[in-house]
């Protein structure tokens, strides 16, 4: 069988999804401490990159990496032609408009100012539903945008709402759900299909 | 591509040109007249013909008449319009061309992708199918490496739609939902209309060697129009095979066309190591009732930036 090339991202959602292989051939040895980006099992059947999260999609998109695993969150900010053969069920979220209690999430004939990590999601959601909006693209401490005055509301992922309830923000619309998905490269997909089915197979997909 | 030296530079164009003239020549042999489309549109016109959506991806110039125009954006509605403002839909027609498209990227660059492609317009529809199919098998038998020729029919899974008669939003996300290959919501999504045990459930695996995926479509549900799709890839694979062409080709029922124009046999070329699809095409004939006749209508077209790439990497002619 062919060999697949594999991106994950550095951190939790990446370590979460080698737990996967665990216990398989596919598995690898992978000391914590380790600055190495680059893994094979033994039989050299799979490569393991480990790329920074946001560029998970990108290498996967390019046929660098065959396969990937990337949060939802990115797949829909970043929009690429990939397919998304998994849910794998962990790292779950969802996206959310955040603001102070009792906020519109509307302001009509005016812009709205949104701080967010996902600036085309962002404006995506507005556009469809007609909403003028300045994205404030930020890199994180999302929260803190609308308490100094930097934007309206903010749009972020939400796990427990913890941080933000600590900045006295509360969540006023839900949006998408978020989990962790295996992504494949359309070609990738043909031209390994065998090699690809397999991996399905051994995380727990239903084929 | 950029190169060092100009001596560097004309060697690659000299090898790229070869290539040109090996399928020129190619689809000469096989009957193909050039067509050449034209290079400037009116940005009115292309707004209201409204076969694709992506206005905001076109390159636009500002004719001495101060009215707006763009740069050819694709080559076959272009042909197509030419060809039918004189041409009555007999005899068949087939042409050819060897042309440039231009789009805007988000990024800000004009993006200019070389293209060739065939078109077989009023032709007895089976045969036309066998034809093009074969040809663009034995493109990508030229290309020299790896491929998977993926070929599905949109007939297959537009007629189930059509018989479901589910609401226009849903239908759409499933097709999104599909094209993605995205199980685990298709099943969610199915779930929450009540159809988790229809057809639409298994699709997904409807994928894979010819024999199996026919086996498996069979033994589903099947109205008559997805029966009729299914005999026509059968006898389209088995002229294939017969002609040994089949080795490379991979059904898939669940594939979702790129153009909402397509209405048949459907099919994408991918190759090793090459992330994009070189080669794509499929039977088009309702789109030609936009131009005001009916004719059986299909084609391809492949992507010269990329053939021309993966041959000089293999470095043969």
């Amino acid at each position: 069988m062919k060999q697949v090339t594999i991106a994950l991202a550095k951190g939790r959602l990446g370590e979460k999804g080698l737990e996967l292989f665990k216990n398989t051939e596919m598995e690898i040895i992978k000391d914590k401490n380790s600055r190495k980006l680059v893994f094979e099992n033994q039989e050299e059947s799979i490569t393991y990159i480990f790329v920074k999260p946001s560029d998970v999609i990108t290498y996967v998109e390019k046929g660098v990496a065959d396969l990937g695993i990337v949060g939802k969150d990115m797949i829909l900010e970043e929009d690429k032609e990939v397919y998304e053969l998994m849910d794998l069920d962990y790292g779950k979220c969802y996206f959310a408009i955040a603001g102070f209690k009792d906020q519109t999430t509307v302001k009509k004939n005016d812009v709205l100012r949104i701080a967010s990590k996902y600036p085309n999601y962002v404006k995506r959601i507005f556009k469809d539903r007609g909403q003028r909006v300045e994205v404030i693209k930020l890199g994180g401490s999302i929260e803190l945008a609308p308490v100094i005055g930097l934007s309206d509301l903010i749009v972020d992922i939400v796990e427990t709402g913890n941080t933000l309830r600590e900045n006295g923000l509360v969540v006023l619309e839900k949006l998408d759900s978020i989990s962790a998905r295996l992504i494949a490269n359309k070609s990738s997909y043909r031209l390994k299909n065998k090699s690809i089915k397999r991996i399905l197979k051994i995380i727990g997909g239903d084929q | 591509m950029q190169y060092k030296t100009i001596s560097e530079e004309l060697v690659a164009l000299k090898f790229r040109k070869s290539i040109e003239r090996e399928m020129e020549e190619y689809f000469e042999s096989m009957g193909y007249k050039i067509i050449v489309p034209d290079m400037f549109l009116s940005f009115d016109d292309f707004l209201l013909s409204k076969v694709r959506q992506d206005s905001e991806e076109t390159v636009k110039v500002l004719g001495g008449d101060s009215r707006i125009y763009i740069l050819r954006p694709d080559s076959t509605t272009n042909i197509l319009g030419k060809i039918f403002s004189k041409w009555e839909g007999k005899p068949p027609l087939k042409v050819y061309y060897n042309s440039r498209v231009f789009k805007n990227t988000p990024n800000g660059n004009i993006m200019e992708n070389h293209q060739m492609g065939v078109e077989s317009l009023g032709d007895n529809p089976q045969e036309a199918d066998w034809e093009i199919l074969a040809m663009a098998i034995t493109l990508m038998e030229g290309l020299k490496t790896p491929y998977v020729l993926e070929l599905g029919s949109s007939k297959y899974l537009d007629s189930y739609l059509k018989d479901l008669r589910m609401d226009n939003r849903d239908e759409l996300e499933i097709r999104g939902l599909l094209a993605k290959k995205s199980r685990h919501e298709l099943e969610a999504k199915l779930e929450g209309l009540g159809l988790e045990d229809s057809l639409l459930s298994v699709i997904l695996d409807m994928e894979g060697s010819v024999e199996e995926v026919i086996q498996k479509a069979r033994s589903n549900y099947l109205n008559k129009e997805m029966e009729a799709s299914l005999d026509a890839l059968e006898s389209l694979t088995g002229f294939l095979d017969k002609n040994k062409l089949l080795a490379g080709v991979d059904l898939d029922l669940s594939m979702i066309p790129d153009l909402d124009y397509y209405d048949g046999i459907i099919f994408k070329g991918y190759c090793q190591d090459t992330p994009k699809k070189v080669l794509s095409g499929g039977r088009y004939d309702r789109l030609t009732q936009k131009f005001g006749v009916s004719v059986s209508a299909i084609g391809f077209m492949i992507d010269m930036d990329l053939a021309t790439q993966l041959r000089y990497r293999e470095g043969r002619l």
